[in-house]
């Protein structure tokens, strides 16, 4: 466990972060930009951020609304440019190298307008896939294969928006696997979704795309059970700084017999933890199906699974 | 630009279209009733143009004198202006409304080439309303019969390039103030008034006539009547091919360092996706 650093080289970095930073300017009108004047003041979501993580590791960003957990995961993205600092994924810089960047990255967020509603899913993914250059009968198989992934043929050739947030959820993870990416981004993925959706959601993700995949995974959550749940790794991320990076088990230890994640949250940024919605076990009605999805039982069924 | 990467442009077009096609077939009342319209549109100039008869030989000589003709062509080509000044800027915002410009940004797909595809269905969609303006003109009595079909491609391709480089620097402006795009405003107030959609140039005063020869879409509109409706030659149409020729010489490169620098700004900001 350290204390705000993200350390020297361990092992083949996926991630690398050095005193990443990103400060929002404070919004100037047109005759403050014409005449180039500096604005005064702004925000730092980001704030000197060192991070190395590993392949094959999941990792873990824990902090409350408003940390920066997205500005920092949008930065890795290429989406955000950087104030100062470098950041590098899968061995690339995200400034100089961005489109060597998105090729080995996918992102999955928690917004289902990321989608066009009145296509089908399967015609949202073949038309994704053509923005990574698969085109034809290589992107209709590659597609087919991550439907079956993520459960959705069944539905595949309905229009997305009878889609239940479930269902939207593990298109977004369907989507981010289209170029089979080294690391893939979460940001907050459970976030829409009820407790045994969630649940399912992380159970998935453990198994399919972390066990079977092997994908070095980059997660941000307000949920500290998935935090445990799911990651070798977490950094605790408050007003754009870590606080502590370990794994959950070293954290909690650190504090103690029988302290838990959200005493090392206090313990580290000295706010208590808010949690946004629940998590763990199968909600009451639901079924789990062979990956773990959860289906509402004697009600809508497999049709509309997932929730 | 390589084979094999035009070909993957080409296949990405596809996709970008059969997209479009879906999308726009999702709201098909609205589509019908866009071309039920645009019918009205052309009967209601046509009607015009009987008033007027002969009225205005004298402006309307150099184009073959018939007013119904000349205003045809002008409705019809100007359409790829419009679909220009709204269609890449609209792309934009449609796309960030939506919430999928993010989505698609994240992939390796270049930022310009995915504002360009967007619109290639706008442009389809223009080029089917030419044709439609064209078969409902003839039937109506313009006669095409003479039209140099080649000449007219080329100042048709050249138009596109002109007025699509407009449409990119609008896109500029509202990547970066999301909306009041000056582009738009400008080109969009001035090319109907001076760019002779409606009447020739030559019935503005001279000193105003010197704005229409600031517009592209003069050009475009002169050299597309000269081919179409009294079959001039390339030798004859030099003066508007050199013009077009020299407005995207000067307007394509302009237009992608303009919308290279907004998406890095957007980037630097944090807001490409705002809207």
């Amino acid at each position: 466990m350290r204390r705000s650093s993200g350390g020297g080289i361990i092992g083949e970095a996926a991630i690398e972060t050095c005193k990443l930073t990103k400060t929002f300017a404070s919004p100037r009108g047109l005759p403050d930009l014409l005449r180039r004047r500096p604005s005064a003041g702004g925000v730092t979501p980001v704030d000197g951020v060192d991070l190395l993580i590993r392949k094959g590791e999941v990792f873990g960003i824990l902090g409350p609304n408003g940390a920066g957990k997205t500005t920092l995961i949008k930065i890795l993205c290429t989406l955000i440019l950087p104030t100062a600092g470098r950041a590098k994924v899968n061995g690339y810089d995200v400034e100089r190298e961005s489109g060597r960047v998105r090729e080995s990255i996918g992102l999955v967020t928690t917004d289902e307008r990321s989608f066009y509603w009145r296509l089908t899913g399967r015609e949202n993914l073949e038309f994704f896939a053509s923005l990574h250059n698969f085109y034809s009968d290589e992107a209709r198989d590659v597609v087919d294969d991550l439907l079956g992934v993520v459960d959705l043929k069944y539905a595949a050739d309905e229009r997305f928006l009878t889609y239940s947030a479930g269902m939207k959820q593990r298109m977004a993870i369907a989507r981010g696997l289209l170029n089979d990416p080294a690391v893939l981004f979460m940001d907050e993925p459970t976030r829409s979704l009820d407790p045994g959706a969630a649940q399912g959601l992380r159970d998935f993700i453990k198994g399919e795309i972390v066990r079977e995949r092997g994908k070095t995974i980059f997660i941000s959550t307000h949920n500290l059970e998935e935090a445990e749940e799911l990651c070798d790794r977490m950094a605790i991320f408050d007003d754009g700084r870590i606080k502590v990076i370990g794994s959950p088990a070293d954290l909690k230890a650190s504090l103690g017999d029988g302290s838990k994640l959200s005493d090392v949250f206090l313990h580290y940024t000295g706010k208590k933890f808010e949690e946004r919605g629940g998590a763990g076990g199968a909600a009451p009605g639901f079924r789990q199906d062979r990956r773990g999805f959860p289906h509402r039982v004697g009600g809508l069924g497999r049709r509309r699974g997932g929730v | 630009m390589k084979v094999g990467s035009m070909f993957a442009t080409y296949r990405k077009a596809l996709s970008f279209v059969k997209r479009s096609y879906i999308l726009q077939m999702s709201y098909k009342f609205e589509f019908f009733l866009r071309l039920f319209f645009m019918f009205f549109n052309i009967l209601t100039y046509y009607f015009v143009a009987k008033l007027i008869g002969t009225a205005g030989m004298k402006y309307l000589e150099p184009y073959g004198g018939d007013y119904f003709s000349f205003v045809l062509i002008g409705i019809a080509f100007s359409g790829y202006l419009m679909v220009s000044l709204r269609g890449f800027s609209e792309s934009v915002r449609d796309e960030q409304m939506m919430g999928t410009l993010e989505a698609m940004l994240v992939t390796p797909t270049d930022a310009s080439a995915i504002i360009t595809l967007s619109t290639l269905w706008s442009f389809i969609f223009a080029s089917f309303r030419v044709l439609l303006y064209l078969v409902i003109g003839v039937l109506l009595g313009v006669s095409l019969a003479g039209a140099n079909v080649l000449a007219a491609l080329i100042i048709l391709g050249l138009t596109i390039v002109c007025f699509s480089s407009i449409g990119i620097l609008s896109a500029s402006f509202i990547m970066i103030f999301k909306r009041g795009d000056p582009i738009n405003m400008l080109f969009m107030s001035t090319s109907e008034l001076f760019g002779g959609v409606f009447f020739p140039i030559s019935v503005l005063p001279s000193w105003l006539q010197t704005v229409s020869h600031l517009l592209p879409m003069t050009y475009s509109l002169n050299g597309m009547r000269h081919a179409l409706l009294q079959g001039y030659s390339l030798r004859d149409l030099a003066p508007e091919i050199g013009a077009l020729v020299l407005f995207s010489a000067v307007l394509v490169p302009a237009s992608l360092l303009a919308f290279r620098y907004a998406v890095r700004k957007a980037k630097m900001e944090g807001t490409l996706v705002h809207y």
